[in-house]
């Protein structure tokens, strides 16, 4: 089954190309990497998939669902680069209104865990917004992950982490590809590209690349032409 | 789902709001109320009294009530074409940058979700324009027919409506993805239509709503069309929720976030440059004409390209501002004194919009600091392009006075003083930007304002450079008072060009020398400090 499907999905600024016309299917289940240079092209198809930018043509689907629509939200959690929070909200009340949003009830014993997993059960009572930039990337991940999903896309989540942040998250990655997730990974971070199934490559907004990560110079694929 | 998600947004609102109560200082709260109705309060009360209690002439009386529907009207016109284009660019409404990670991108409702933001933006915009409409009704009703709490009624009305149009055109606008230039043209259409009106007197499309104004004096049960219409728009507005695009209440929640800071902390250059982010206003890539090779100071050389690369939407702004200046001098001729507070409100916009050059330079300390040249000469050099740039502007002001005066005997005056009003009027928005700017004679341990003085000084760094614009405009009165008494217009227009003028250099010279004084102040603040620590230790 088809979890992310893109037909000629499209997105120009003005004049400026950002995103050639794309036709891509992900699969149930599978782990994607997605690289490319700076200004490549990744986070404008992540956030079109997430129903945060309207695409200049073409479509996305998540599941059989426009992205967007209510029931794509339902099965869709989006990981961002720029991390936000509520400025008068602890950790703990963010982690509460994400889950009850998502319908779940027994929350409270899922975010002990996912703190404690990610090290910030310490911090749980205390406003995100003063954390620091790696503090504040730990944050966002559990609020992506307490929420139930079938498909993640996350922007550069590595940005910031320290090694025991970085290891917690590759950690929360194989649990959620265990219980079947889908799971599509813009980075920067070149080591991780051998952990997964599939590589795609964008290339000043054209994809360059798609198979697997082993058949190819990685290095070469996030070079700008 | 086992509890519905609107019911934990509503929780999640109600726990937000008690934090904030939680958080606030009320004597701090309570402070700023007062200081607010102080100013706030004062400032309506001298212009309801600097209003002539006369009632005007039969036949001024005879030409209101042909023209006014028409020209009241041309409000309405120009936030209809306001309302096509916020909602163009993706306005009217602003989520917190949360909202749309968390809230908007979870299985809610988003109709029902943005229901609360929409009445919001309804209301605050229909609660400001009832007061400003309340305001303007009180100060017609000492010179028209009728009495000044019916005049403050309809001008509510019309207020309330007027906001209720341009909320609901915004948010129908932005539902239906109007493009940019398709909003222009049909707004730009309406204002045309209404113009029509106003000159040749036909039927304005804004006509019923202008009328609604005026029932202060008389009332045509035909005008509530207008405020039935507004509720229509805004309903359909409403109606058309769903269709809100999250890409732009993205794109404007950082946005949004920035403003409000920006006002709360009364940084109007800040505020201005966010308006024009959240308006997607972007300087021209090429700039509409090279600077000329003659031009070889690099300070003037910046400054122009600075100019030359406005883009066409902030020209034809400026322009309305100096068309705007114009009228409402002419206005002050002829009697109207309190149009004095509008013309200084247009100049320092209008100042704050052309010195572009020097507000790039103050929202770059670091390198302004690196450059092997003293600041005060440096800000001064960028006055040059902006100065220069306000010609044609002070042109378009002078024409608009004299066609609203209506006789050849103004033209001299108009031009005469016209140049020199506007330079020092945006000389206003000169000290805004320099007031705000980053003060690198000062050090942290260095804070002479005492506490208790921090809301006065910050009344005095909104109100100071309101002060130079309203006496830059306030040249005009030199030309009304020797209408008045028969003498040259002229003359005195040479006077108050003079004295205009005067009030220029001496802003230029404070520019150039202040940060000298302030470091001079501050070293005998400091010298008085380690006196007085030396004669209290024991010798």
């Amino acid at each position: 089954m088809t979890e992310l499907a893109t037909r000629q999905l499209t997105k120009s600024y003005g004049d400026r190309p950002a995103l050639e016309p794309l036709t891509l299917d992900v699969e149930s289940g599978a782990k994607v990497a997605l690289v490319g240079h700076n200004g490549s092209g990744k986070t404008t198809l992540m956030k079109m998939a997430a129903g945060l930018l309207d695409p200049t043509d073409g479509t996305v689907q998540i599941g059989r669902h426009p992205a967007g629509s209510q029931e794509a939200r339902r099965l869709l959690s989006w990981l961002g680069d720029m991390p936000t929070f509520y400025d008068d909200l602890s950790l703990w009340e963010h982690l509460e209104f994400v889950a009850r949003l998502h319908g779940v009830a027994d929350w409270q014993g899922d975010a002990d865990e996912l703190l404690d997993q990610i090290g910030l059960t310490a911090r749980r009572d205390d406003i995100p917004t003063t954390f620091s930039r790696g503090l504040r990337q730990k944050a966002a991940i559990t609020l992506a992950f307490i929420r139930p999903f079938r498909l993640m896309l996350v922007d550069e989540p590595f940005v910031g982490l320290d090694e025991p942040g970085k290891r917690a998250l590759l950690t929360l990655f194989d649990a959620a590809s265990r219980r079947g997730a889908t799971l599509l990974i813009a980075t920067h971070e070149l080591t991780f590209v051998s952990q997964v199934g599939r590589l795609l490559a964008l290339r000043d907004g054209k994809l360059v690349y798609d198979g697997a990560p082993a058949d190819t110079d990685v290095h070469a694929l996030v070079l700008p032409s | 789902m086992s509890e519905n998600a609107l019911d934990v947004l509503h929780d999640l609102r109600r726990r937000r709001k008690r934090h904030r109560l939680d958080d606030i200082e009320w004597f701090d709260a309570a402070y700023r109320v007062y200081l607010v109705a102080l100013f706030g309060g004062g400032t309506v009360l001298w212009i309801s009294s600097s209003v002539v209690d006369s009632t005007l002439s039969d036949r001024a009386v005879a030409d209101i009530a042909r023209n006014g529907p028409a020209l009241i009207g041309m409000v309405t016109a120009i936030a209809f074409l306001a309302a096509l284009r916020s909602g163009a660019q993706g306005g009217p409404l602003a989520l917190e940058a949360p909202d749309v990670s968390y809230v908007m991108l979870s299985p809610v409702d988003r109709a029902r979700a943005l229901l609360r933001p929409a009445t919001q933006r309804v209301r605050s915009a229909t609660y400001l324009a009832a007061t400003f409409g309340a305001i303007v009704g009180q100060l017609a009703g000492r010179r028209l027919p009728g009495t000044p709490v019916a005049w403050a009624a309809s001008g509510v009305l019309f207020g309330i409506t007027t906001a209720m149009l341009w909320a609901g055109t915004a948010l129908v606008a932005h539902a239906i993805r109007l493009p940019l230039w398709t909003a222009t043209s049909i707004g730009l259409a309406g204002v045309a239509w209404q113009s029509a009106a106003l000159v040749w007197h036909i039927p304005g499309p804004a006509n019923l709503d202008g009328s609604l104004a005026m029932w202060g004096w008389r009332q045509h049960p035909i005008d509530l069309a207008a405020p039935l219409l507004a509720l229509t728009f805004v309903a359909a507005g409403v109606g058309m929720l769903q269709l809100t695009s999250l890409d732009a209440l993205a794109r404007r929640s950082s946005l949004v976030a920035q403003l409000r800071f920006a006002v709360t902390m009364q940084d109007l250059r800040t505020v201005i440059l966010l308006r024009r982010q959240l308006n997607q206003e972007q300087t021209r890539g090429r700039p509409w004409v090279a600077v000329p090779r003659w031009v070889g100071h690099p300070i003037a050389r910046r400054g122009m390209a600075s100019v030359a690369r406005f883009p066409a939407t902030r020209l034809v702004r400026i322009t309305v501002f100096a068309a705007m200046a114009g009228v409402l001098q002419a206005m002050v001729v002829r009697g109207t004194t309190p149009a004095l507070i509008g013309t200084a409100l247009m100049l320092f916009v209008l100042g704050l919009e052309v010195m572009e050059p020097l507000s790039q330079e103050v929202d770059q300390p670091d390198r302004t600091d690196g450059l092997p040249i003293e600041r005060g000469e440096l800000l001064v050099r960028h006055l040059i392009a902006p100065a220069l740039t306000l010609v044609p502007f002070a042109v378009v002001a002078a024409v608009c006075a004299v066609s609203v005066l209506g006789t050849t005997s103004a033209i001299a005056p108009a031009f005469i003083l016209a140049l020199p009003t506007v330079l020092a009027g945006a000389a206003g928005g000169v000290v805004s930007i320099v007031r705000d700017a980053p003060d690198p004679t000062r050090t942290t341990q260095q804070a002479f304002v005492p506490p208790e003085m921090a809301g006065l000084s910050n009344a005095f760094r909104i109100g100071l450079p309101i002060l130079v614009s309203t006496l830059a405009a306030s040249t005009v009165l030199l030309v009304r008072q020797a209408e008045r008494l028969g003498t040259s217009t002229t003359g005195a227009a040479l006077r108050g060009a003079i004295g205009a003028s005067l009030l220029t250099l001496l802003i230029t010279y404070w520019v150039r020398r202040r940060d000298h004084w302030r470091r001079k102040i501050r070293q005998f603040m400091a010298d008085g400090q380690s006196y007085a620590k030396q004669r209290s230790t024991p010798a």
